[in-house]
């Protein structure tokens, strides 16, 4: 019951987007900085829980993601350490390493130039490789209590405050798979704007918490009591789940939401309009069940999409998420 | 479409619902603790090193009732913490806020009527600031150990020094123990330990002069170490206070040790700490400075226990080993067994047959003569032990007061990993034979008392016998014979029974 | 109505049988309760246990 367990945690930034927040009035924003501070007494709380508790801290920054702290030490940056007898030293540690990473790739932005889309796949793909990497290892080395295989209870926390990239619905379907392939939990905390249907499919689908955060100052709070918890304890004090979730998927063609959509009936590729050979698997239609399609479709085509539709570029790959 | 709404799951409706955290037993310290006034604990948790630390001893559910309640500012009501718990969760949920409530953590609640809905919680003022700033950092206590400037002169020992340090003391003090009464005389230990020995009951003296091992002694060596370091520290509390040295200064101090540091790295698994000596091959030493007056008096005992390290008895840094740094965790307090020092002892030596032959790959004398207290030794080699579980070495172990039990649980964390590929681990034939010859010793059960017979009629018979009942002493009755078995203890208050009844017929 | 003082023995109906055989060598046995209850003299005690444990012994198989 008491093992210990993993915490890999995803932060979302986004420049542009933490400057929308901090300025926001309704809900009352929230300056990255305080968001920071609260983020570090939360991870400090996960290490405090219990020694062999391990973290690793991913940046999502515009068109990167950064592993910016490990408890394993891989992404040790800071060395100028100051003696500190007030503070735990792996505190300590982990405080100065996360703080310096991120001002680091802050200062080194150009503001003239226009952001790209976060490195949020990025960091749930790094994260998933991390994690599958320490329980081969925990399970390499499978010692000490007997028939315990599995002695880390990994988790993955994402903190978003970016809208949804409808462009990265396949990979975002394929790390959830992973995900629960692996048994990782995906908590997802939005901490500022609206829902983002990914993750919180991405929630739904491994069994984790979504909390949107509707009292910014209460941030901390939210953390611990929904987030903090392993999922052993998770069965005896409850975590907030969600009451609805929104399951629409982003169509192959145009990378658009969409509320109805035409599925491959060999590969499930879904598409936004009937179309006559299935991009993904070739596979071509009867051009009856094309025109019938077409007309059962219904008139108001315009999706809606909280992204930019960007036009079909290249052929998708062989990616075969299954809707919901 | 709709945005989602939160909502708090119902009760029952958790995915799995098996595993719940009813049978786990809490840690030695807080069974210690529990046993403090609240002026103690107090005192205790103005330290956030020693707040941090008993955080980590508590159990997992109590751990985030803990947290739940550490940033809030102004005390919740009970019921919204309530509504949190799923339906298995209840019974833990009450236990974990007695817990907390028994160790000062949660204030006591008053004991004026009124519904249960107006229970409000808030944690113990000084353990929520200490807590809080061991968690956030800053503040001015300086409990978590003030680092020693480095010296180039006397540089701080290495990790592998330090380990092989701990592992010297540790083992001496249990090679004493095991040895003592064979004839053998290895190392002593110092007298420190040696009287805490005597105090804890695992050793005592007989026929006036020399020490012996007690059965309490044995079941000790076949503890895990981490229990046996906690159960000679609970001793070493329980005496301090004889010593007129201030209890709470030695646990804070204890609890201290604990957050410090044997590399700048906090190390987790076995497998990096090969990277991580090599990186940094110094371990940190801490600055004595700060130290109380008891601390430093505390500073020889600990160096005999091998839970710290000095230069020479007057230096003014020391270096916590290994033992110290994993007192409140559960990674293996001592590295490797001493030996061929490949490491392959932290994963078991023992490889047991189900003709009941025992291998054990160790050269390691104290994990030999462990063995030698249930095996019969047979051959010997630089590597290899080979000898057989018979039916005397069993008895011989049960003789001292080692239990089957015991004995299995010994053999199952030592066995090699060879053997973890077999399920069960160990042979079921010789599992089943050590309890066999356990119960075998126990084919007679005697119980001194006294036997009632003879009764003049039945009324009377019943009449002794319903009041023998009422104290809970008939160990066995037969109404037929009309005569019942009572124990010594209760012997007096029959006979006063009988003669105030006699007397009042008369 | 007496009061004996005696020591109460528990066993089973097998190691019953080897005490009432000990007994008609030396007799210490008070009263022969049921199957499984003796009550022996109290000072009898740890010479009953130790000839049990000799009679015992002779029936266990040993290798060695």
């Amino acid at each position: 019951m008491d093992k210990p367990s993993h915490l890999s945690v995803i932060v979302d930034l986004s420049p542009t987007q933490w400057a929308f927040c901090a300025q926001s009035t309704a809900p009352p924003g929230l300056p990255l900085q305080t968001f920071l501070s609260q983020l570090l007494a939360f991870l400090n709380a996960h290490i405090a829980c219990k020694d062999e508790n391990t973290l690793a801290v991913f940046g999502a920054f515009p068109g990167q993601s950064v592993m910016l702290y490990s408890s394993t030490g891989e992404a040790m940056t800071s060395t100028t350490e100051a003696t500190d007898p007030n503070t735990y030293r792996p505190f300590k540690t982990l405080d100065s390493t996360v703080m310096s990473s991120i001002a680091e790739r802050f200062n080194s932005y150009d503001v003239t130039e226009e952001e790209e889309p976060i490195g949020l796949v990025g960091c749930l793909t790094k994260a998933l490789c991390y994690i599958n990497r320490t329980i081969s290892v925990v399970s390499a080395s499978a010692q000490g209590t007997e028939g315990a295989t599995r002695s880390i209870d990994p988790r993955i926390l994402v903190l978003s405050v970016s809208p949804d990239q409808s462009s990265t619905y396949i990979p975002i379907m394929n790390s959830i798979f992973s995900a629960q392939k692996l048994k990782v939990t995906i908590d997802v905390c939005k901490v500022f704007g609206a829902d983002n249907v990914f993750l919180q499919q991405a929630a739904h689908l491994t069994g984790g918490a979504y909390v949107q955060i509707e009292r910014t100052d209460a941030l901390l709070q939210y953390m611990m009591m929904s987030f903090l918890p392993p999922p052993a304890i998770r069965q005896l004090i409850s975590v907030p789940t969600q009451d609805r979730v929104d399951f629409r998927a982003a169509c192959f063609c145009h990378k658009r939401i969409v509320e109805i959509g035409f599925v491959c009936s060999v590969c499930l590729s879904i598409f936004c309009q009937p179309v006559p050979v299935c991009s993904t698997c070739r596979t071509k239609f009867p051009i009856k069940t094309l025109q019938r399609l077409n007309a059962s479709r219904p008139l108001a085509t315009t999706p809606s999409t909280p992204g930019t539709p960007r036009p079909l570029t290249q052929k998708n790959g062989a990616a075969l998420p299954r809707p919901g | 479409m709709v945005g989602p709404s939160i909502r708090i799951k119902p009760a029952g409706e958790s995915s799995k619902a098996s595993t719940v955290d009813g049978g786990e037993t809490s840690h030695r310290l807080i069974g210690f603790l529990l046993s403090q006034p609240q002026s103690t604990m107090n005192r205790l948790y103005q330290k956030p090193s020693s707040c941090l630390s008993i955080f980590r001893l508590l159990q997992p559910l109590e751990r985030q009732v803990v947290m739940n309640l550490l940033w809030l500012e102004t005390p919740i009501p009970g019921a919204t913490m309530a509504a949190w718990v799923t339906r298995e969760g209840k019974r833990p949920y009450q236990e974990a806020l007695s817990t907390l409530q028994s160790l000062h953590i949660l204030p006591q609640q008053s004991t004026r009527p009124g519904p249960p809905q107006s229970v409000k919680h808030n944690l113990n003022p000084t353990f929520k600031a200490s807590l809080r700033q061991a968690i956030t950092g800053g503040g001015t206590s300086g409990s978590f150990g003030i680092l020693a400037e480095n010296d180039d002169k006397h540089p701080a020992p290495d990790i592998e020094a330090l380990d092989a340090f701990a592992l010297e003391r540790w083992e001496t003090i249990l090679y004493y123990m095991v040895s003592s009464g064979t004839g053998q005389f290895p190392a002593k230990p110092s007298q420190g330990v040696l009287y805490l020995l005597q105090r804890s009951g695992l050793m005592a003296t007989v026929h006036g002069a020399t020490l012996q091992i007690t059965s309490a002694g044995f079941q000790f060596l076949l503890h895990p170490p981490h229990e046996q370091l906690w159960e000679l520290l609970l001793q070493y509390l329980q005496m301090a206070e004889e010593r007129q040295m201030d209890l709470v200064e030695v646990l804070s101090f204890l609890l201290m040790l604990s957050t410090t540091e044997l590399g700048k790295v906090g190390i987790h698994t076995i497998q990096f700490i090969a990277q991580v000596t090599q990186a940094l091959p110094h371990a940190q030493s801490y600055s004595t400075e700060n130290l109380s007056a008891t601390q430093k008096a505390m500073l020889e005992d600990l160096r005999d226990y091998g839970l710290i390290r000095q230069r020479t008895a007057t230096s003014r840094k020391f270096s916590p080993t290994r033992l110290a740094t994993t007192l409140t965790s559960s990674s293996p307090p001592l590295p490797t067994s001493a030996g061929t020092g490949d490491g392959s002892h932290v994963q078991g030596f023992i490889v047991l047959e189900t003709n009941y032959r025992l291998y054990a790959y160790t050269d390691n004398p104290l994990q030999i003569a462990v063995l030698n207290l249930f095996v019969t030794l047979k051959y010997r080699f630089p590597n290899l032990v080979v000898g057989q579980i018979t039916r005397d070495s069993v008895k011989k172990a049960l003789a001292n007061g080692i239990t089957a039990d015991q004995i299995i649980s010994y053999l199952i964390t030592h066995a090699h990993p060879q053997m973890r590929k077999n399920k069960p681990l160990l042979p079921v034939t010789v599992q089943d034979q050590i309890r066999l010859w356990e119960l075998e010793r126990n084919r007679v059960k005697s119980q001194e008392g006294y036997l009632y017979t003879a009764f003049a009629s039945h009324a009377d018979y019943e009449w002794v016998l319903d009041y023998a009942k009422k104290l809970g002493v008939v160990l066995w009755e037969n109404p037929s014979k009309r005569c019942f078995f009572g124990s010594v203890e209760g012997h007096m208050n029959i006979r006063g029974y009988i003669e105030r009844r006699s007397a009042g017929n008369a | 109505m007496k009061a004996i003082r005696g020591v109460l023995l528990t066993c089973d109906s097998a190691v019953k049988q080897i005490l009432l055989t000990m007994n008609e060598k030396g007799s210490f046995i008070i009263e022969d309760l049921d199957d499984n209850h003796l009550v022996i003299k109290a000072d009898e005690e740890y010479r009953v246990r130790r000839e049990l444990e000799a009679e015992l012994e002779k029936n266990t198989y040993s290798l060695e």
